[in-house]
């Protein structure tokens, strides 16, 4: 299987196959305080297009380019992070959320990227701990479902309009809390005899409920920039019991 | 009777012979062990090693990885073992038949490893009982098939007169912790240093981490 | 060209659709009118113990008949807190539990992480370390990429490619035992530098086994690539368009399947990969059969560039001299005050990193792999966070394989590569 040598006739992402050895090159780095102007042209666009929405902005570890934003217009800025031809970040790289504890506020960290702009932008969110709720992004990027239900359940941020805002990684019922906020201890809040004996009474079957999916896919459906994660659709509700009767 | 044919061993051989029920039964059984590969993390690659070409558990009887519990003889509890997945090894444990031995491969199986934290079990002993623990992060395929003959070796020493000492089983058990209370608390007991690591980075000093709800002490 | 089209060998099934629309699969047995009768669907739990599974994941799978209508994947039963482990430690202690995270390449997890870390405390390591990496990661591809070919023909329905892929893998093995003396869970590297120095016969060990890969791959390749069952299953299934392979987020072969060819190694490039000569191979239909043809390509690429960073091999330190990260010789700690003092202190507090951010992100075998690493100018860290390749890449097997065979969604489970250590972390 000789592969090599066949030309990429791809025509949406063919500027993106320019060569080896292009960097950062049009777009210079720029080093020292934080203060100075970013290297990335998005943030100058940013501070343009949202002077209110911006709050400030910095560069971290020598060439990463930092935006801090209102939380209240999340969707709106990264929807227009992503629209707009001349920034088009289509690349969700990653969100994540960092506690710095002290009742500092949680941010809520975004990687963006452009493939093809080549061209990366960290956006963060401040949110206090009385206030643990930010729109979904979702609707822009549908690879951003996991990542924020991993947030909700590590650090108990609610994301509103998420299709389907439940825990990830930890058991549904899991009582401690959220483990990575920085007053859950290491090795959580019950005993390792309790833990284990919760462990155990779990049925492994539990998650396995007819209705399960049957509550799900109407949310899916109908996931609406404030559709909520209320259960919309025909689940073992009022309706369900109805037809149990009936037959 | 009229043609001579050779018997088992060899010609004229009578095509009986004599020997004790319980060493014939132990032949049998350590020789055809059936591993259910429960694994989970590094230590599955560590076992899939072992069942390739290199090591070739087959040489030890272990022909067929058996992946339905039922049909199974020895589990293999290869990987760290989350609590979310405590109730899942407990089941697979429970439908196992009788007779059957367990092997937890590792560090994290057997005591939790490094990983002493909110979210795994700290060694698997307090769900299910435990034959043979294997050292090792992972363990080489070599720690395992060794492992396997320390089964093989117990089995030599089982006695069916001793049947109900050493297969019976509680109904009552089946999903239960293996071990009380207090026994998951000295299995699962803080060794090490992990209790007093602290969690701030080195300028603000917090020491030892309170469990306030600890309903234990 | 930095990217080249894998093309196939053999034609394609002519009833396939072009990519992103859902194809049926070719081995759906007949068109039989479905009876007119009350019918609902069935709900299947495939895992978490489960050998198709790669690891202990769990779906919850819809299906009508033998077609999926939803698949529900549950997550966590391999959930090790990494993250809030990493709070614990000391920014070296770190390097041993990034291997047991993917622990099918753990020198790229080794090495990404020290190379985020050394971004945010601002170092720069010697030439001679920065290729010794290239040649450690490149290593770790392959070797990833090896353990996903061998599970995946075993999905398929072949052993053979299995007990080939276990031979090479068992060659990485003993390199990785030579280096650091573990075989799978390595810890392999530290801030500023390498845990040792390459050992003498090393790099030749390593260029015997780059050597006689390729005819191992061309083995497989007449085993598989051309194999009618192989293709029959594979082809057409679990399509994906670019558009929504980059919007879902997936990032690896599986998004260089669907035409999108964004590489880290050419798009970010870190380590002179700017300076290799390798291609970045991408599929035109982003189905399985064309994730395994990219994979495939891929570990030919990485013999490239594994022959091209033996040749440029500089002598020289492994380790950098930065008073901040690097002990000071055994002698001087035998000889000098200040130098024993400063090792304990190294040793004992840790080495402070400044109180900022930092992303770094590399190809990982599985995908975009990144590090972000938050200090607080102590000595560990606020937050240390991994970006999932697989985790991400996992997110979209509801859309690969609704409207598939129940067997089909193995075979796209399989062709994601996914490893649950790093999923559920």
């Amino acid at each position: 299987m000789a592969d090599q040598g066949s030309a990429g006739s791809v025509p949406d992402f063919s500027f993106v196959a320019s060569g080896p050895g292009r960097s950062h090159a049009d777009a210079p780095e720029q080093e020292g305080p934080a203060s100075v102007p970013p290297g990335n042209p998005s943030v100058t666009a940013l501070w343009e297009q949202f002077p209110d929405g911006v709050l400030r902005n910095r560069v971290c570890a020598g060439d990463e380019d930092v935006v801090y934003i209102d939380p209240g217009r999340v969707t709106e800025i990264l929807g227009w992070l992503h629209e707009m031809p001349d920034q088009h970040y289509d690349h969700l790289a990653d969100v994540t959320a960092v506690d710095y504890g002290g009742g500092r506020p949680i941010e809520v960290v975004y990687q963006l990227w452009s493939i093809p702009h080549r061209a990366a932008l960290r956006v963060k969110c401040e949110l206090s701990l009385d206030g643990l709720e930010i729109d979904s992004v979702t609707g822009i990027w549908v690879g951003a479902d996991w990542l924020e239900r991993e947030v909700y359940d590590l650090f108990g941020v609610t994301f509103r309009g998420h299709p389907d805002l439940r825990r990830i990684l930890m058991p549904d019922n899991y009582a401690e809390g959220h483990p990575l906020r920085k007053d859950f201890p290491l090795r959580g809040r019950f005993s390792r005899a309790e833990q284990t004996r919760r462990a155990l009474t779990q049925d492994p079957e539990d998650y396995y409920m007819p209705g399960e999916i049957g509550e799900r896919t109407p949310q899916l459906v109908g996931s609406g920039a404030d559709g909520g994660h209320e259960v919309v659709g025909s689940g073992p509700g009022a309706g369900g019991e109805e037809d149990d009767d009936g037959l | 009777m009229g043609v001579d044919k050779p018997g088992v061993l060899g010609a004229g051989t009578p095509a009986f012979l004599t020997t004790r029920l319980d060493f014939v039964v132990n032949w049998a059984r350590r020789n055809s062990l059936w591993p259910m590969p429960f694994g989970t993390a590094c230590c599955a690659i560590e076992m899939m090693a072992s069942a390739a070409s290199n090591f070739d558990l087959a040489r030890f009887g272990m022909e067929r990885m058996s992946f339905s519990p039922r049909q199974a003889d020895v589990l293999i509890c290869a990987g760290r073992v989350p609590y979310k997945l405590a109730p899942v090894l407990r089941r697979i444990w429970d439908q196992m038949m009788q007779p059957k031995w367990c092997i937890s491969m590792g560090a994290c199986a057997s005591s939790g490893g490094v990983f002493d934290v909110y979210s795994m079990v700290q060694g698997i002993d307090t769900i299910v009982p435990v034959d043979v623990y294997i050292p090792g992060c992972p363990p080489r395929p070599e720690g395992l098939i060794y492992g396997l003959m320390m089964v093989q070796e117990k089995i030599r020493g089982e006695s069916l007169a001793r049947h109900g000492e050493l297969r019976a089983e509680d109904p009552l058990a089946v999903g239960r912790p293996r071990a009380d209370d207090r026994e998951v608390a000295d299995l699962t007991g803080p060794f090490g240093n992990s209790t007093q690591q602290n969690q701030v980075s080195g300028l603000v000093e917090t020491g030892a981490i309170e469990r306030p709800e600890d309903r234990l002490t | 060209m930095a990217s080249s089209t894998v093309e196939y060998a053999v034609g394609r099934n002519p009833e396939m659709g072009p990519a992103g629309t859902p194809v049926p699969s070719p081995l759906e047995p007949f068109d039989a009118p479905e009876p007119e009768l009350g019918s609902q669907t069935m709900l299947v739990n495939v895992g978490p113990q489960h050998p198709a599974t790669h690891g202990v994941l769990r779906l919850v799978v819809e299906l009508d008949g033998e077609t999926v209508v939803s698949v529900v994947p549950r997550l966590g039963y391999l959930h090790s807190s990494f993250e809030k482990l990493g709070e614990y430690r000391t920014w070296n202690q770190i390097v041993t539990l990034t291997d047991r995270m993917d622990y099918l390449a753990p020198l790229i997890y080794n090495c990404a992480y020290v190379m985020a870390v050394e971004k945010l405390m601002g170092i720069e390591v010697t030439d001679r370390c920065r290729v010794a990496r290239v040649i450690c990661m490149e290593m770790d591809r392959i070797f990833s990429h090896l353990l996903w070919l061998g599970t995946w023909s075993i999905d398929v329905g072949a052993f053979t490619p299995f007990l080939y892929a276990f031979q090479q893998r068992e060659k990485v093995y003993k390199l990785h035992e030579a280096l650091t003396g573990a075989r799978i869970t390595t810890s392999a590297t530290r801030i500023g530098g390498m845990m040792a120095d390459l050992p003498e016969g090393w790099t030749k060990g390593v260029r015997e086994f780059a050597d006689n890969l390729p005819a191992t791959l061309d083995e497989v390749d007449t085993l598989l690539t051309c194999n009618a069952i192989h293709i029959g299953r594979t082809q057409g299934i679990g399509a994906i368009s670019a558009e929504d392979a980059v919007n879902h987020g997936l990032t690896g072969a599986n998004l260089r399947a669907s035409g999108v060819p964004y590489d880290v190694r050419k798009d970010r490039p870190y380590y002179d990969y700017e300076n290799y000569d390798f291609e970045v191979p991408i599929g035109c239909h982003g189905d399985c059969y064309d994730r395994y043809l990219v994979r495939m390509e891929e570990m030919r690429q990485s013999v490239r560039i594994l022959h091209q960073a033996l040749d440029h091999l500089p002598g020289g330190p492994m380790d950098v001299e930065d008073p901040r990260v690097s002990l000071p010789s055994k002698t001087d700690c035998m000889s000098d005050m200040e130098s024993m003092i400063h090792h304990f202190k190294l040793i004992t507090e840790g080495i402070p990193a400044p109180a900022e951010d930092c992303w770094f992100s590399v190809e990982g075998s599985k995908g975009e792999l990144g590090m972000y690493v938050v200090g607080d100018g102590g000595p560990k860290p606020v937050r240390w966070r991994i970006r999932p390749p697989s985790f991400v890449n996992l997110s979209a097997i509801p859309k690969l394989s609704e409207g598939h065979l129940m067997a089909d969604l193995i075979m796209i489970n399989a062709s994601l590569d996914i490893v649950l250590g790093e999923i559920d972390r």
